[in-house]
């Protein structure tokens, strides 16, 4: 009953959300007008700026924005009670999470298809865009110590995973093959590397597979390596590296690109399959807690729940999708809305499965401590979704390697695309007085062994913690370029400016909250040189954040007190 | 009515194909789009001379290109134009 009051409960969101609040603001404030040539038309080059149809772009989108962090998220953050978790998701998306994605769309439409790089040079300062830079590269490295921490120290060391994930990869390198050299059918090619994935994780469950490599993990018990991680950990760590090295120097048609296109049958039809199974067995809540406590593993509920959960209520990477991506094949005005608030309300439902995963699949708050609990959400997830697949008779080994290898994707997917980036932004930025800064391979290595520093050294909880205030600050800072937009085009703003206000706040106390338990809490009780290091990290990085959050909110505000200043003078 | 339901169904279908390419297969066009872009570039660059009277390449081969370039002209120069930055790369 309870899953069946959650659905509801979401569905109720959507339909006031998006079809009363989102539209009302669409139509009255917004006023986006078909008939305008929007960038994709004005500019078109055939390659960025290219129309799409609005049903294209919602799935181009929703992928985009999907992966990990709704998942993730809200497994976390129900350590606080499953009540502050679901509200958090619904009333986020409702009032600031599809604000943000529409918003940063529409200005993109009407700013010409700006980034967002450009969009911060142009309305709030010019150095506000160098600044937003180092922000980014921070932003992306933690993204990866966090998606490397979940599936390197935690994933990969099931011995039923590592085979299905090397499956999974192979056949997506022979997908390429297939399309792109030997110029095969594209469903054709679909079938042979989806039934040989899911042959593959199949394998990987079986006794003989995983001793294989229980036997290279050292398992059961996997002796400690390295700073304080086991042998497990080292080896699937290194796996992971190994697998976003080959992605970030290979060609992108060859290697990132088609495991991509495997992965995404995979995932959907684990997705499916699960909601599928949830909806046949519609489990009730048990004695999971509406909430245990204000503070927890993590901190304290305000203001650490507001950025645990990233992706499923509001995410700063939506921005940037939006505006880099979405934003330049929009084919008319009135398509944002259903593309941009859309795919974050069908995110929203995403992320509300995600929490189901955590909960009710396991009946109590034992068995989702028992699962791993926070400290190790994937594995919840994993195991969750087994418990749904387990209902339509599939068999809960296989559920959980299937769970474990397509969360692995799905976080190898973005990795692979920030190594990627940073490999990018690391040429630019250093290029010119390190020159060997711009060699493939040896951007790459540096990413990859800032990514391992991070991996190894720093708690799975306090990097999660990390990246969601970088994540959620990037979205309050997008929340401001949106408010100052509409107020350049003398537009009401309070709907973009408030939230903006409050995710400014919160992440910011959430880095400082993080700053000071790292200096002045968890670094004189560290015994161990790991543990320092990592403390001095994450508190650096707490600080660095705050002080460029400061800069661009200063720039800002100057930015928002613009027109009152000239308006005044003109007075004068 | 019938017709009308038909019609419904079939735009039901329609967009649920164009979601689904979307999900999957949206961003391998974009990137192949990126490619011939790039390829593009290339083009333009070895007939530039003859666009602008020097002769680089043979005339023979030039002649053989043209055709094919100076259609992309317009949309290559928006390319080219373009202020970009890093977080281009992101999309």
């Amino acid at each position: 009953m309870f899953t069946i009051l959650v659905l509801i409960l979401a569905a109720a969101g959507v339909a006031i959300g998006y079809g009363l609040y989102a539209r009302t603001i669409d139509k009255n404030i917004v006023q986006p007008d078909p008939k305008k040539a929007t960038p994709a038309k004005m500019y078109m080059d055939g390659v960025d700026f290219t129309p799409a149809s609005k049903n294209v772009l919602f799935g181009y989108q929703f992928k985009s924005i999907a992966a990990l962090g709704p998942i993730t998220g809200p497994i976390i953050a129900v350590q606080w009670g499953w009540l502050p978790a679901i509200v958090w998701v619904i009333l986020g998306t409702f009032f600031i999470g599809w604000v943000q994605d529409y918003g940063a769309m529409i200005m993109g439409v009407r700013r010409d298809g700006d980034t967002m790089g450009a969009l911060s040079y142009k309305l709030i300062s010019p150095r506000a865009r160098n600044i937003l830079m180092l922000f980014l590269y921070f932003y992306l490295l933690l993204i990866m110590g966090a998606f490397g921490n979940a599936v390197g120290k935690v994933l990969m060391t099931n011995p039923q995973v590592p085979f299905g994930m090397l499956t999974v990869v192979l056949m997506g390198v022979l997908a390429g093959q297939m399309t792109y050299r030997w110029k095969q059918d594209i469903i054709l090619t679909t079938i042979i590397t989806v039934v040989i994935s899911f042959v593959g994780i199949w394998v990987s469950t079986q006794p003989f597979m995983s001793n294989i490599f229980s036997a290279i993990f050292g398992l059961p018990d996997s002796p400690v390596w390295f700073l304080g991680n086991t042998q497990a950990q080292v080896i699937g760590t290194l796996l992971v590296v190994i697998f976003c090295y080959l992605g970030s120097v290979l060609p992108i048609w060859s290697y990132a690109q088609p495991i991509n296109y495997v992965s995404f049958w995979i995932v959907s039809l684990g997705v499916l399959g699960g909601i599928l199974g949830m909806l046949i067995w519609r489990p009730g809540i048990g004695d999971f807690p509406a909430f245990t406590s204000f503070t927890t593993a993590s901190g304290p509920l305000w203001p650490m729940l507001f950025v645990t959960i990233a992706c499923g209520a509001i995410s700063g990477w939506h921005s940037l999708v939006s505006t880099s991506g979405t934003a330049r094949q929009l084919e008319k005005e009135t398509d944002a809305l259903p593309v941009g608030g859309g795919a974050m309300f069908l995110e929203m439902v995403f992320a509300v499965v995600a929490f189901l995963t955590a909960t009710v699949a396991w009946g109590s708050f034992q068995g989702y401590q028992d699962a791993g609990g926070a400290g190790k959400a994937l594995a919840v997830f994993a195991g969750g979704l087994a418990n749904f697949l387990s209902r339509l008779g599939i068999p809960t080994s296989f559920g959980t390697a299937y769970g474990s290898v397509f969360l692995t994707i799905m976080a190898l997917t973005i990795m692979q695309l920030c190594v990627r980036f940073m490999r990018v932004a690391s040429a630019e930025l250093l290029g010119d007085s390190v020159p060997v800064m711009k060699n493939v391979h040896v951007g790459t290595t540096v990413a990859l062994l800032l990514t391992l520093l991070f991996v190894w050294v720093i708690p799975w909880l306090t990097i999660w913690a990390a990246f969601g205030a970088a994540n959620q600050l990037m979205a309050g800072l997008a929340l401001m370029l949106i408010s100052l937009w509409l107020m350049s085009e003398g537009r009401k703003n309070a709907w973009a400016l408030y939230p903006s206000i409050f995710m400014i706040v919160t992440t910011i106390a959430a880095l400082l909250y993080l700053a000071y338990t790292s200096f002045l809490v968890k670094l004189p009780a560290a015994t161990t040189a790991q543990a320092s290091i990592a403390n001095i990290l994450i508190g650096l990085i707490a600080l660095t954040l705050v002080v460029a959050a400061g800069f661009l909110i200063a720039d800002g505000w100057r930015a928002l007190r613009r027109p009152r200043v000239k308006e005044a003078a003109e007075k004068a | 009515m019938e017709e009308n339901q038909e019609s419904l169904l079939k735009r039901l279908g329609r967009s649920a194909k164009e979601f689904l390419y979307g999900m999957a297969g949206h961003d391998m066009t974009r990137f192949a789009l990126k490619t011939r872009g790039s390829m593009e570039h290339l083009f333009i660059l070895i007939t530039m001379g003859d666009l602008l009277g020097i002769p680089i390449l043979p005339p023979y081969y030039s002649l053989r290109l043209l055709p094919y370039v100076v259609p992309q002209i317009s949309t290559w120069k928006r390319r080219m134009l373009r202020e970009r930055d890093l977080t281009d790369a992101l999309a």
